[in-house]
């Protein structure tokens, strides 16, 4: 129940591209086959462990169509985390990247981390992206990067995890003011060194499930 | 039309609004034309002064001006402030307190409001204005905005949805330290959010349940003031009917923080002669109705589920079960915390269990149930403190066999502890006494405790009552039917029923038990077939209908005379099927059924409201058609529910058919294949057939060459030529002879090849042996005949598809007629709001007009009085002495 941190994270990219599958596979495990248009925003949650430190995301899954862009753009600020989902079997959707990433960068706080998901790689036969093309992308924009399929669970906890490793370096460097609950951190209730022993060892062990 | 009369009204009136409107008109001359700062602060401190009294002057003249101000003179916080107060006061409706006189005009505002937000910008300029610190402007920001939410609200809250951190920016306002300023940004965003999930969202998001459970805590949780309700206010509106809200409530531990607010203590109500204050009673409502809001029947399962989890480990549910045992709680926070903990633990194992095992501080201790059940049966209690209990006790007994069983036990002869109140006695008490509220809340209670149970029905039966002394115990079965025969209040007889008929449905022991007195069926034929049409009577008769048909049923044919096929037969016979079908389908259609049907919480006002029980109807809907299927005898019944079953039925029949269809054309794809591969080995067969028959043929012209003299060429005929010839001839037909045997026996080896042939086109009579033929030709048949009935199988399927299709076809005009009815609507909408908007303009155009002859008057006056006439006179001094007065009043 008690955390060390809590970072709060979005979903964005656009429309169709598999953000709610993504967050679905990640928090319930399952995969949703019928796509089930977001309106607005949608939130989820789950407890990973980082560094024998239990960590509590907050999820927040936006609406990938044109039409929510003024209600989605009202999570930018607060996240510390966002997930920039492409279609790898959609070029548009790798295409209209710049796009959201000028207006991310435009309306979050600096220090965000981004990490850039192509997903759908089990569609292997229809690729449009080559994995190349998205690791060029990120490397010029200073994104993380990786490959996932929401279908297969391929990748996914890593995407939500390697994100929660990166602004947790971002801790540890200083960065991040962790005091400012604006970024999208905050310090868990109980945090205290007495208590971290208790998680020592734990990392990886009981990911996943419920976090209650 | 209120202003007008203001205006034109009393003498006395029309002085002060003419020269209220010159005034105002002259200074807005200032405002726009002064080249100086002071100047103009001044001019739009005097209109801000008029602006209350002269509300329509300022808002008709002076809005375009100002928003000028707004924007020009933004550095100076001064002369803002007095704009947007100026503002403020001209779209309020609040009445101020200063001249009380003059009624206010609640539309004005709205109309005002209106004309504002024409250009959104203007909202978004207010919203910058948040941006500075300085009180003097931030304060009345926040108050103007507040009162053009509340007087055009979901056009506000499209405006500041768009508008680049619109939200964000008042969520930012909780965070001031001053208190006014928080204290009044509750209030802004208790307009802002309501009903609206997408602003909701955005609010939560920006951690708004965080900064409000922190500032209620500053103001001493539910001790504290009003500010304290206004929270509450808003923790409900982001809350109620918003998954992902409750969602990240719960991930966010925010249950857990409403923990220390249900604490009381007992010391507070000693402190106070007098109980809980009013405040406090308010705060603890709103504080409890959060809770229902997080656990509400209503919303989806795994989310009121995982709550309940998280309020039992935090202790939540044990203060709840406090509260519900304490001393000096007003009965309406009782009854409310009632409400609640049944919400907690409804349908939660874990929670009833920890509920059944709470004890009342009584001497000696009882179990918490038994003491609220004493409340339930006792005519002294308040009406909806009685509901709540029975609510709390239904969501006890709610999916948990353990607790239905515990409540049976306590009537079971077995368990008689002859010194403790059981609620078993309490509930077969209520049941009989003669308050028809306690017998309708026992008979339901009771009800709960056996609903989808067939164990527990059994062990009812066994119960035994003691009756008057000397005489026999009788059945509670039994006593329950001798009660309903005697008549009595509606209600009772309403509850009866309805116990009876959960008690016997799915339960054929019962049903033989209700049986085996052979007073019951007369009684209840009786009951049906009265033409009585008093609205309640109505339902007692198809309740009645409804435990007849109960008895078919479930009927296992162990009472001679009232066997399955007897029943019907005295169905048809004395009520007749289409009386009886009437009488069954009523039940359904009487709005009370429909609003317990709703949901389980019993929300009734007024003891009158009582009339059926939610399970109760759940129950009716499940077996309501199968009544009538079993005792009109066919498969299906004609005239059921007219226009009753609604979109959900025609949704459920589509699915069935499409279903149906998918498995025909899966049947019609397999049929399709067995044919075409039978039609392949046809025409192998018929091929096979062909080749042997050319062989044949050609055999035949071998033949006969072979059997044709030599063609007579050479006719130098001498005899030895004539007698090689003979010879030859000799030697030919012995050849031939022997072909012809070799033939033969060619032809039988052929018809044995022929033997898997089944063309009926083969008739070579020259094979010896028959048999392997004539197999052939069946098999053909066999073959020929499945072809057959599988194309006509396939054209019925076929024909199935069609009906289908038009099925479906008919259901999409449907829809379409609907969705056309539905443009016809929102276009006469269109046209109201245009007829409106004419209006409205005209509206507006008077206004001007008047304004125009008000300063017309005023100059003929002057006319006049220069002329030497005699004129009422408008003192001018007085007036302006009245604006330095007002501003003094406002200025700080
Ligand atoms: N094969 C495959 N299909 C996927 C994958 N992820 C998502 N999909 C499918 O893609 C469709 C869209 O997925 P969603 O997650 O609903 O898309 P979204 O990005 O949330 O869309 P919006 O809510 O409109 O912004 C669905 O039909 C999914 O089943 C994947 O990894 N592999
Ligand atoms: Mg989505």
């Amino acid at each position: 129940m008690s955390y060390a941190y809590l970072f709060k994270y979005i979903i964005i990219g656009d429309t169709g591209v598999g953000k709610s599958c993504l967050l679905l596979q990640f928090t319930d495990k399952r995969f949703q086959p019928v796509h089930d248009l977001t309106i607005g925003v949608e939130f989820g949650a789950r407890m990973i462990t980082i560094d024998g430190k239990q960590i509590k995301l907050q999820i927040w899954d936006t609406a990938g169509q044109e039409s929510f862009r003024s209600i989605t753009r009202s999570y930018y600020r607060g996240a510390a985390g966002a997930l920039l989902v492409y279609d790898i079997t959609r070029r548009d959707t790798f295409n209209h990247l710049t796009t959201w990433l000028e207006d991310a960068r435009q309306h979050s706080n600096s220090n965000m981390v981004i990490m850039l998901i192509g997903n759908k790689s089990d569609l292997e036969a229809r690729r449009e992206v080559k994995k190349e093309e998205g690791e060029a992308f990120a490397r010029e924009h200073g994104l993380i990067f990786m490959e996932t399929s929401a279908k297969t669970a391929a990748n996914v906890e890593e995407a939500f995890i390697n994100t929660a490793k990166e602004i947790y370096q971002k801790i540890q460097d200083g960065v991040f003011d962790i005091n400012n609950e604006a970024n999208g951190i905050k310090i868990g209730p109980q945090h205290s060194p007495a208590n971290q022993s208790l998680n020592v060892g734990g990392s990886g062990g009981n990911q996943g499930g419920n976090c209650c | 039309m209120d202003y007008f009369r203001n205006i034109l009204g009393a003498p006395q009136g029309e002085m002060q609004a003419t020269s209220g409107a010159d005034t105002v008109e002259r200074l807005c001359e200032r405002v726009s034309s002064s080249t100086l700062l002071d100047d103009r602060r001044d001019a739009v401190r005097a209109l801000k002064a008029l602006s209350k009294k002269f509300r329509l002057e300022v808002g008709t003249q002076a809005m375009d001006i100002l928003l000028n101000v707004l924007e020009q003179d933004r550095n100076d916080a001064e002369i803002i402030s007095y704009a947007l107060d100026t503002f403020y006061y001209v779209m309020s409706n609040e009445p101020t307190d200063e001249d009380d006189a003059t009624p206010v005009n609640s539309g004005l505002g709205c109309e005002f409001t209106e004309i504002f937000i024409k250009r959104p910008e203007n909202v978004t300029l207010l919203l910058t204005f948040l941006e500075e610190y300085d009180f003097h402007v931030r304060w009345p920001t926040v108050k103007l905005l507040t009162v053009l939410l509340s007087n055009k609200q979901k056009e506000l809250q499209e405006i500041i949805l768009v508008v680049p951190m619109g939200v964000s920016r008042l969520m930012d306002l909780l965070s001031d330290s001053r208190e006014i300023i928080r204290n009044d940004a509750l209030l802004l965003l208790n307009q802002l959010t309501k009903g609206h999930g997408n602003i909701q969202k955005i609010v939560a998001f920006e951690n708004a349940f965080e900064r409000i459970i922190d500032i209620i805590k500053e103001e001493g949780a539910t001790d504290g003031g009003i500010v304290v309700e206004d929270c509450l206010l808003l923790l409900q509106n982001l809350l109620r009917n918003n998954t992902s809200n409750q969602n990240f409530f719960k991930e966010g531990s925010y249950i857990q923080k409403l923990k220390p607010f249900f604490n009381i203590d007992d010391e507070y109500a000693a402190s106070r002669q007098g109980g809980w204050s009013a405040q406090k009673v308010t705060n603890m409502h709103l504080m409890l109705q959060l809770v229902r809001t997080l656990v509400s029947p209503n919303n989806p399962q795994n989310q009121t589920v995982a709550c309940q989890k998280v309020m039992n480990h935090c202790g939540l549910l044990q203060d709840l079960c406090s509260i519900l045992m304490a001393t000096g709680v007003p009965a309406d926070v009782l009854t409310e915390t009632i409400n609640t903990v049944s919400e907690v633990i409804r349908g939660s194992q874990p929670n009833q269990e920890y509920f059944a095992s709470v004890l009342a501080p009584s001497n000696p201790p009882r179990p918490a149930i038994v003491v609220l059940l004493m409340s339930m049966v006792n005519e002294k209690q308040p009406f909806v403190l009685r509901c709540a209990v029975l609510y709390c006790f239904q969501s006890f007994l709610y999916k948990n066999e353990v607790s239905q069983s515990q409540i049976i036990q306590t009537l079971l002869p077995t368990a008689a502890d002859a010194n403790s109140i059981t609620a078993g006695q309490l509930l077969c008490g209520g049941l009989f006494n003669v308050d028809p509220l306690s017998n309708w809340f026992s008979a339901v209670a009771l009800l709960h405790a056996i609903v989808e149970n067939p164990t527990q029905k059994e062990q009812l039966l066994r119960v035994q009552l003691a009756t008057s002394l000397g005489n026999p115990p009788v059945s509670l079965l039994q006593q329950c039917c001798n009660m309903l025969a005697q008549g009595g209040k509606v209600q009772t007889k309403i509850a009866l029923l309805m116990i009876l008929c959960g008690w016997l449905a799915d339960c054929p022991i019962a049903v033989s038990h209700f049986l085996s007195n052979t007073a019951n069926v007369p009684y209840l034929i009786s009951q049906v077939s009265s033409s009585e049409a008093d609205d309640h009577e109505i339902i007692v008769q198809g309740l009645c209908a409804f435990l007849l048909g109960i008895c078919m049923l479930y009927n296992n044919d162990t009472t001679e005379a009232f066997t399955k096929s007897a029943l019907k037969q005295v169905i048809q016979n004395r009520i007749g099927l289409e009386s009886f079908t009437d009488k069954l389908i009523q039940v359904a259609q009487n709005e009370n059924y429909t609003r317990a049907a709703k949901k389980p919480h019993l929300y009734h006002k007024h003891p009158n409201e009582i009339v059926f029980d939610y399970e109760f109807t759940r129950l009716f809907k499940m077996l309501e058609n199968e009544v009538l299927k079993a005792v009109s005898g066919t498969g299906s019944v004609n005239g059921r529910s007219p226009g009753g079953p609604g979109i959900d039925h025609y949704k459920a029949l589509l699915k069935e058919q499409e279903d149906q269809v998918l498995a025909l054309r899966k049947n019609l794809e397999e049929m399709q294949a067995v044919s075409s591969s039978s039609e392949k080995t046809v025409l192998e067969l018929k091929v096979q057939v062909q080749q042997l028959k050319d062989q044949n043929s050609l055999l035949k012209a071998q033949k006969a060459t072979q059997g044709t003299p030599p063609p007579a060429g050479t006719n130098s005929s001498s005899t030895e030529e004539v007698e090689a010839l003979r010879r030859e001839l000799d030697s030919m037909r012995l050849q031939l002879q022997d072909k012809d045997t070799q033939l033969m026996s060619m032809s039988s080896n052929k018809s044995n090849d022929a033997a898997t042939d089944s063309s009926s086109s083969y008739h070579n009579g020259s094979s010896a042996d028959e048999k392997p033929q004539g197999s052939d030709n069946l098999r053909l048949q066999e073959i020929e005949s499945q072809l057959v009935s599988m194309t006509t199988e396939r054209d019925s399927l076929n024909e199935r598809l069609i009906k289908a299709n038009e099925e479906n076809l008919k259901l999409t005009n449907g829809k379409r007629v609907t969705e056309e009815e539905k443009a016809a609507l929102v276009k006469e909408h269109q046209e109201l709001k245009e007829d409106m908007e004419t209006l409205k303009k005209e509206q507006d155009d008077l206004l001007v007009l008047l304004a125009d002859q008000d300063t017309k008057i005023e100059s003929y006056k002057n006319k006049l009085k220069e002329l030497g006439h005699q004129v009422e006179d408008d003192d001018d001094d007085d007036e302006l002495e009245e604006v330095e007065d007002n501003d003094e009043g406002d200025a700080d």
